[in-house]
């Protein structure tokens, strides 16, 4: 028997068949894999490849409590509860079930929401949390969906909120360190590009795939201690409520580094629920926002100007008639009395004006503030004490306001009379509280910071270094204004601090410019002390109270919150008493 | 009556192995042409093919094991971060004083001081 094929067979017809079809294949698989290959695999891979953006976590916030970080601003995972109406078939169930469990966080029309059936996205709630939705998830509902989403959570509700600011609906930081700090806080998202199978799985296959890991925003620790902060704002609501005040601000600082311990602006607002605040000023904070003219505060920053300059000691005397005649100008003291040749001393125990303008003159040629004292008074204002300027406060909104230089037009002899107590110029209380600082710590400006410092991946915390630091006043100069206010405060305050401390501070009360004139039924009441051993300060504390056509004084007003916080502040310090 | 061996017979048993074994060499006169040659390669180029799709699966369903991991991950991940916010919440200001332990504290009458 012979199988070999013969010519012309219908075996070797049929083997010339699957030849020429495989021939075809061949040219046709060459066609598309080799010819067309860059046109497939693009094709394939917006199919096949997806891009993923993996969002970067928003850094938490911290305050202090003592010394241990505490979260006040986390994280929390939210979701927002959508229907495709063209998919769901139950919908009184699906009303009853998002009523039932996500509450108040339903949205009122659910039933005409479910009802658009032209619609494939219609959203029943939002900001439920993980467990609301778990429930939803378990009854299975058809055409229902789920969103993640991040929102930020105030722990301590409205504490520090000016301080803290919050963050809007788009993700974007307002307001305080929210906004301030806002690309530090925001992070980087990363990016996650794969071969993702139907259900957007990532897959390792492929060759083009990256995995950029997020860069989560920073960790931050604020140097506001929350127990100080609490109180002050319980004080300050206090006083207010006392006084009749409709504002309040406050600052407390630690002399030895700058650090600001705790700021507080009433009214206060809650930052979880910012959408709900009727008057947008709520949001600012005062205390590094709304410049002011000082008042009889600014009296400590001149008398250490003249002390540093060598014109003038605190047992100087100089005549006191209540006026004083400057240029074109009377300036009068505010109490009237103390007549007579007087020491410096007993002008600031009596805040007198006129001792003031006298230290202004004897920076110039004795009787008249010339251009050169002038310029010496800028110096030490503007230069070394860094008032009318940002301080770099870490958070959004500070003002600088206004020193008016002696080279201007308005840098005249009376406008530098009138900045010698405190008026005539424009300045946040940070900055005077941060210029008050370096006389009570013996002669160092720090710039006031809020940040203490971050905690790293490893939750560990890591304290900022102290900012650099100059001297605008020597050693001395500073402790002898600091016992100046130590005097002034025991002289005219006696017995309301605790015994055996370092105590001392200097009242304020400040007119309103409005209109270009001072109104006469607004002033606003001002206490810049602080608090210690006689070795070392260990707070300052800075109170305002003010209302519109209201008025109030230093010593009335202001100084009693003062007194609330000081003397909280040596239990919470646990300072010893000497003697 | 008597048998007698032929020469052939034992021929026959000494040269075959056992019994009823094909004692006949078949050699086929078919040879395998470029057809059936380019058949078989092709069956060997599927079952790599298939060899192939078969590790590919393997690794795409350790791909799942991952994503299922991941997802148990950031699942007790948010847990753990509600918990955290539970706790900040429950350890705040607020709501210490406003606690039971908190309302039955009482201000000391006097304070003393020691030397640290």
């Amino acid at each position: 028997m012979n199988l070999e094929l013969q010519k012309g067979s219908r075996s070797k017809i049929l083997a010339a068949i699957i030849v020429s079809l495989i021939v075809v294949f061949i040219v046709r698989l060459f066609y598309l894999q080799i010819i067309q290959h860059g046109y497939y695999v693009q094709q394939a891979n917006k199919e096949q490849l997806k891009r993923l953006t993996i969002p970067a976590k928003r850094g938490l916030i911290y305050a202090l409590d003592g010394n241990i970080p505490v979260p006040i601003v986390m994280n929390q995972t939210v979701y927002t509860v959508f229907a495709d109406p063209q998919t769901t078939d139950d919908n009184s169930k699906i009303i009853d079930t998002i009523r039932q469990i996500a509450g108040g966080n339903a949205r009122d029309n659910l039933e005409s929401l479910l009802s658009k059936k032209d619609s494939r996205y219609q959203i029943l709630a939002t900001r439920i949390t993980r467990t609301q939705a778990d429930k939803i998830k378990r009854i299975n509902l058809k055409g229902i969906g789920f969103q993640e989403e991040s929102q930020r959570v105030y722990t301590e509700g409205s504490l520090a909120s000016q301080t803290l600011g919050f963050v809007d609906f788009g993700g974007i930081g307002r307001y305080g360190v929210e906004a301030k700090l806002n690309s530090r806080l925001t992070g980087t998202d990363g990016l996650l590009q794969s071969v993702t199978d139907v259900r957007d799985v990532p897959l390792t296959i492929g060759n083009n795939n990256i995995d950029k890991p997020a860069v989560d925003g920073a960790n931050i620790v604020l140097s506001i201690d929350r127990n100080v902060q609490s109180h002050v704002e319980q004080a300050l609501a206090d006083g207010l409520k006392r006084t009749g005040a409709t504002r309040g601000n406050a600052i407390v600082m630690d002399p030895q580094t700058g650090r600001v311990l705790a700021m507080a602006n009433l009214p206060t607002f809650d930052p979880a629920k910012f959408n709900e605040v009727t008057n947008s000023a709520d949001f600012n904070n005062g205390v590094v926002s709304a410049p002011y003219e000082p008042g009889s505060d600014m009296k400590t920053l001149t008398m250490a100007t003249g002390i540093d300059k060598g014109v003038v000691t605190p047992s100087s005397t100089y005549v006191n008639t209540d006026h004083i005649q400057v240029d074109d100008r009377t300036i009068s003291n505010a109490s009237f009395g103390q007549t007579g040749t007087i020491t410096f001393q007993h002008a600031m125990n009596w805040s007198l004006n006129t001792g003031f303008v006298t230290v202004a003159e004897r920076l110039g040629d004795g009787s008249s503030i010339t251009l050169g004292a002038r310029n010496t008074m800028y110096d030490y204002f503007y230069n070394r004490f860094h008032l009318g300027q940002l301080t770099g406060l870490e958070v959004a909104g500070e003002v600088a306001g206004t020193i008016i230089p002696p080279t201007s037009e308005d840098g005249n002899a009376v406008r530098y009379a009138t900045m010698a107590f405190g008026q005539g110029m424009d300045v946040t209380m940070v900055q005077v509280a941060s210029a008050f600082c370096s006389i009570v710590n013996g002669g160092n400006y720090y710039h006031p910071t809020v940040l203490a410092g971050v905690i790293d991946k490893n939750g560990k915390y890591i304290t900022n270094k102290i900012a650099g630091v100059s001297s605008p006043i020597s050693k001395s100069t500073a402790d002898q204004v600091r016992q100046m206010t130590q005097i002034a405060r025991t002289t005219n305050f006696p017995g309301i601090d605790k015994p055996g401390y370092y105590i001392g501070g200097k009242t304020g009360t400040s007119q309103v410019a409005k209109n270009g004139t001072y109104a006469t039924d607004e002033t606003i009441a001002t206490y810049l002390g602080y608090g210690g051993s006689e070795e070392m300060t260990r707070y300052v504390i800075m109170v305002q109270v003010s209302g519109d056509h209201k008025e109030f004084a230093g010593n009335y007003d202001a100084m009693p919150i003062f007194t609330d916080m000081s003397n909280w502040m040596i239990n919470y310090l646990a300072l010893q008493p000497k003697g | 009556m008597s048998y007698q061996r032929t020469q052939s017979f034992n021929s026959r048993r000494q040269k075959n192995w056992s019994r009823n074994q094909n004692t006949v060499a078949y050699v086929s006169a078919i040879k395998l042409g470029p057809v059936a040659h380019t058949v078989l390669v092709a069956l060997m180029i599927t079952v790599l093919g298939l060899i192939y799709l078969t590790q590919a699966t393997k690794a795409t369903s350790y791909d799942y094991a991952t994503e299922k991991i991941d997802s148990q991950i950031a699942e007790l991940n948010t847990q753990k971060n509600d918990l955290q916010i539970e706790n900040a919440k429950l350890t705040a200001l607020e709501t210490v004083k406003n606690s039971s332990v908190a309302s039955t504290m009482t201000t000391p009458a006097s304070t003393d001081y020691v030397s640290q």
